[in-house]
């Protein structure tokens, strides 16, 4: 009896600690009366330094609280932000960038062209081990220092000339740089902050920042809150807060939004058809393709009949029906909403000339095909699709192809080492320039790992990067986009994908991009009442 | 005692290496490493990154440098959180798993010993029966199944509790409920047949032959026997639910430790992992001292021994 007493007693001076150390009950946030927007980030940022940051979440949090040299308006142009003008040289070598001399940091320091230079210069350093310093690597001597093949910073090609004139040299003419401009890890930073605190200066009591918002408290694994900045350039934004919490369950999120705690939420696949018809309901396309890629150098795919065949023998209009996402189905590799969107490039669904080019390949009605192993990183929506395209090579080709799914490291790691015959693999766009997609397939890009290589193909692209004329360059990316979804079929584009998105009706002002950015600045909320709305 | 405790703690720094040991070559088979990604880094940034980190030397030196550290206590920086120390990371995140999980354990003790000395008042009644079904179910039942089912009828239809966050003490019911709701089921099978062993000794007999009532028989004497093995069972049990549910922390938005046990995984988080593995198994070593201590309180034999 004794031992259960004591346990007893352990057990209930558990409870009473417990309970005090939550203290009382925090009352819930009632969004439209303290103007707070609530959201989900879906997962931990890793990190808020954005010489460092390569994920989608961090770049949400950043985007809000920063502002570089330039900012996207709707159609994924850059505007001028920080600077309020740039001029490039006739030979399109040198950018010159006009800064606003308003612009402030949280802790009232004006922006200067200094804290760019700096933070470029930080970007390319290679004790900042940064994974997006290759960005940078058209301007001269970028590469050679973040290489450590020139240890002189000072003869990188990003100089301030006075405190609000910045000037950038480049290698080549590269006429898509000022949306470079627009990505965080352009942003300017705080040398003596940084110097000062080193790994840990952007914790929330330190972090300075110079956009809409600023970190207020950033409770890890929990909730990020940012809280209006008073002295922002563009003016005060409406909000007071904005609560980004760390849900990583979709279905949790949901929920959550469904009980009011969050405005705004991404809905999960499989919810979307029973939202789709929902007034709250958004969707929009994004910058982000998938596709199958060929092993090039393995028999059945070393001959390129036999990729166009598998290619033809898909009718991708049935995936948005396996997928309910409102895909956008796609035989070209630049995605819509891109210069260079060309629709009509690809092979299209064509199941007799499929089998057509497969008998004359040498496997008539799919006899003697050899075994073919399509490996994917484990995933839902990755294993409708693989079922999918199995089931439409077996009816349009007569052709058995096996399924094979990896975690995703083991799976990246495969497709280094022992590339599969066709493996699935998809893309986003860092900025919205179509050499971002095309250069993906490069003999050189680390990035292909189809084996393919065309030495045309290379030219083009790398000639495309400068061409100002912007019919021409239109041309350029049709034959090369012509010459790796049709003549070489190196890959298969499957569909584009979109945001499936809920959002309260007292939400007002959110732009949502092709991009994938969050950008929070207009936001404000009516003030009718969310009961009325239910 | 206090020599007998000393020498258990000293035994655990062993059981520590090796588990260290292990793990760190675990994480050395399988493929993948922490830098690889979707978008592949260009060999010169990514020899930058492996060089921050020590990942350019061999494995050996990886791992003297890393026990080195550990000696100081220092478990490295985190790979994927940059910028945080995986002793912060942990120090951030245990507490909360921490007291998840004690209210989970004061869950399981109170219903499992309800439960489990209701059965056996009248055995094959409808009361030991229907707690059996409970019982059966409670182990059966996947916990992600039945905190979903709890997030439907108490906070979507009935609105009585959050159906998540972590913002008061209203929001640690459900997931208190349903990590602890298993291990209760255990426990009162545990103590079911336990004491239905005990209640066929001879003490028993003699304490009927007393007088006594079947009442105090079995929570004086009874009970007393039979709470070994859930003594035994709450040692390690303890030590899970204080680290920590992936699956709990995921569906009801907790930021606990328990998660890291899968995402430092599928992240190659190395330093995370070992930093994660290395308190579970402090934790596992330290209860199971506790329980030890409990026995040789409670049962002379044990401390003769």
């Amino acid at each position: 009896m004794k031992t259960i007493g004591i346990i007893l007693a352990v057990l209930g001076i558990i409870l009473v600690i417990t309970l005090i150390s939550w203290g009382p009950e925090r009352s819930r946030l009632s969004s439209q009366e303290s103007k707070i927007f609530r959201m989900n980030l879906g997962s931990e940022p890793p990190t808020l330094d954005w010489s460092l940051a390569t994920d989608s979440v961090s770049i949400t949090v950043i985007e809000n609280i920063m502002e570089g040299l330039t900012r996207y308006d709707e159609k994924l142009q850059p505007n001028p932000a920080i600077a309020k003008r740039w001029e490039v040289s006739g030979d399109g070598k040198t950018y010159r960038f006009y800064l606003r001399e308003d612009a402030r940091w949280t802790d009232g320091h004006p922006v200067t062209a200094e804290d760019f230079e700096y933070s470029w210069k930080r970007l390319l350093d290679p004790k900042t081990a940064a994974e997006y310093a290759y960005f940078l690597y058209d301007i001269v001597n970028a590469y050679e220092y973040n290489t450590g093949q020139l240890k002189n910073a000072g003869q990188v090609g990003v100089k301030a000339l006075g405190p609000w004139i910045l000037e950038v040299n480049l290698k080549k003419p590269i006429v898509y740089f000022p949306s470079l401009t627009t990505f965080i890890v352009t942003f300017p930073q705080r040398r003596e902050l940084i110097e000062r605190y080193g790994e840990h200066w952007t914790d929330p009591d330190r972090l300075i920042t110079n956009g809409p918002y600023r970190l207020k408290e950033w409770q890890h694994e929990y909730k990020v809150i940012l809280e209006a900045n008073g002295d922002y350039f563009d003016g005060r934004p409406q909000l007071d807060h904005v609560v980004m919490f760390v849900v990583n369950e979709p279905t949790t999120a949901l929920t959550l939004y469904e009980t009011g705690d969050l405005d705004m939420v991404r809905l999960p696949p499989e919810a979307i058809t029973f939202y789709q018809h929902h007034l709250e309901y958004h969707r929009i396309p994004v910058l982000r393709g998938y596709y199958y890629g060929f092993n090039t150098t393995k028999v059945p795919f070393l001959d390129v009949r036999v990729r166009r065949a598998f290619s033809m023998a898909i009718d991708r209009e049935e995936l948005p029906r396996v997928l309910k996402g409102g895909e956008i189905p796609s035989t070209s590799w630049i995605p819509p909403g891109m210069f260079a969107y060309n629709p009509n490039i690809g092979l299209k669904f064509d199941p007799q000339g499929a089998k057509r080019l497969l008998a004359e390949a040498g496997y008539p009605e799919g006899k003697n095909f050899p075994a073919v192993t399509v490996v994917y990183d484990t995933n839902p929506i990755n294993n409708l699709i693989a079922e999918n395209l199995q089931a439409q090579w077996r009816r349009n080709l007569n052709v058995q192809v096996n399924l094979e799914n990896q975690e995703w490291k083991v799976f990246l790691k495969r497709l280094k080492t022992d590339t599969p015959m066709i493996f699935r693999l998809g893309w986003g766009a860092d900025y919205p320039d179509p050499d971002n997609f095309m250069v993906l397939f490069t003999t050189r890009s680390g990035n292909n790992n189809t084996h393919w290589s065309n030495l045309h193909y290379d030219e083009l692209i790398a000639n495309a990067a400068s061409e100002t004329d912007s019919k021409r360059r239109q041309q350029m990316y049709d034959e090369t986009q012509r010459i790796l979804t049709e003549q070489d079929v190196a890959i298969m584009p499957l569909f584009v994908a979109t945001q499936n998105i809920l959002i309260k009706p007292y939400v007002k002002g959110l732009q949502l991009n092709a991009m994938e950015i969050l950008s929070l600045r207009d936001v404000h909320l009516t003030p009718r009442s969310r009961e009325s709305i239910q | 005692m206090i020599r007998f405790i000393l020498r258990r703690l000293l035994w655990g720094i062993p059981v520590l290496w090796v588990v260290a040991t292990l793990t760190f070559i675990l994480m050395q088979v399988v493929p993948g490493g922490p830098f690889d990604k979707d978008k592949p880094l260009p060999v010169e940034i990514k020899a930058n990154v492996e060089a921050k980190y020590h990942l350019d030397k061999p494995v050996w030196q990886q791992y003297l440098f890393y026990l080195q550290a550990l000696l100081q206590g220092d478990l490295g920086p985190s790979y994927k959180y940059l910028g945080r120390d995986v002793n912060d990371i942990i120090g951030d995140t245990l507490p909360v798993s921490l007291q998840l999980g004690l209210l989970s354990l004061l869950v399981a003790v109170m219903v499992g010993f309800v439960l489990g000395i209701l059965a056996v008042v009248k055995p094959q009644s409808w009361i030991d029966r229907a707690g059996m079904i409970f019982v059966t179910a409670g182990i059966s039942i996947p916990n992600f199944v039945i905190g979903a089912l709890f997030i439907l009828w108490l906070s979507h239809a009935y609105k009585l509790f959050p159906p998540a966050l972590w913002e008061g003490w209203r929001h640690a019911i459900l997931p208190a409920l349903t990590l602890g709701l298993a291990p209760a089921a255990f426990i009162a099978r545990l103590l079911r047949s336990s004491i239905l062993e005990a209640l066929h000794q001879d003490f028993v007999r003699t304490a009927r032959a007393k007088g006594l009532g079947e009442g105090a028989i079995l929570l004086k004497h009874v009970l007393k026997n039979s709470v070994t093995p859930v003594v035994t069972f709450l040692g390690p049990l303890t030590a899970t639910l204080v680290t920590g549910s992936f699956i709990v922390e995921y569906i009801f938005a907790i930021p606990g430790m328990g998660k890291f046990f899968i995402t430092a995984v599928t992240n190659r988080d190395y330093p995370l992992i070992m930093g994660v593995t290395l308190v579970y198994s402090a934790i596992i070593v330290l209860a199971n001292l506790v329980v030890d201590i409990a026995y040789a309180y409670r049962d002379p034999r044990v401390r003769v021994e």
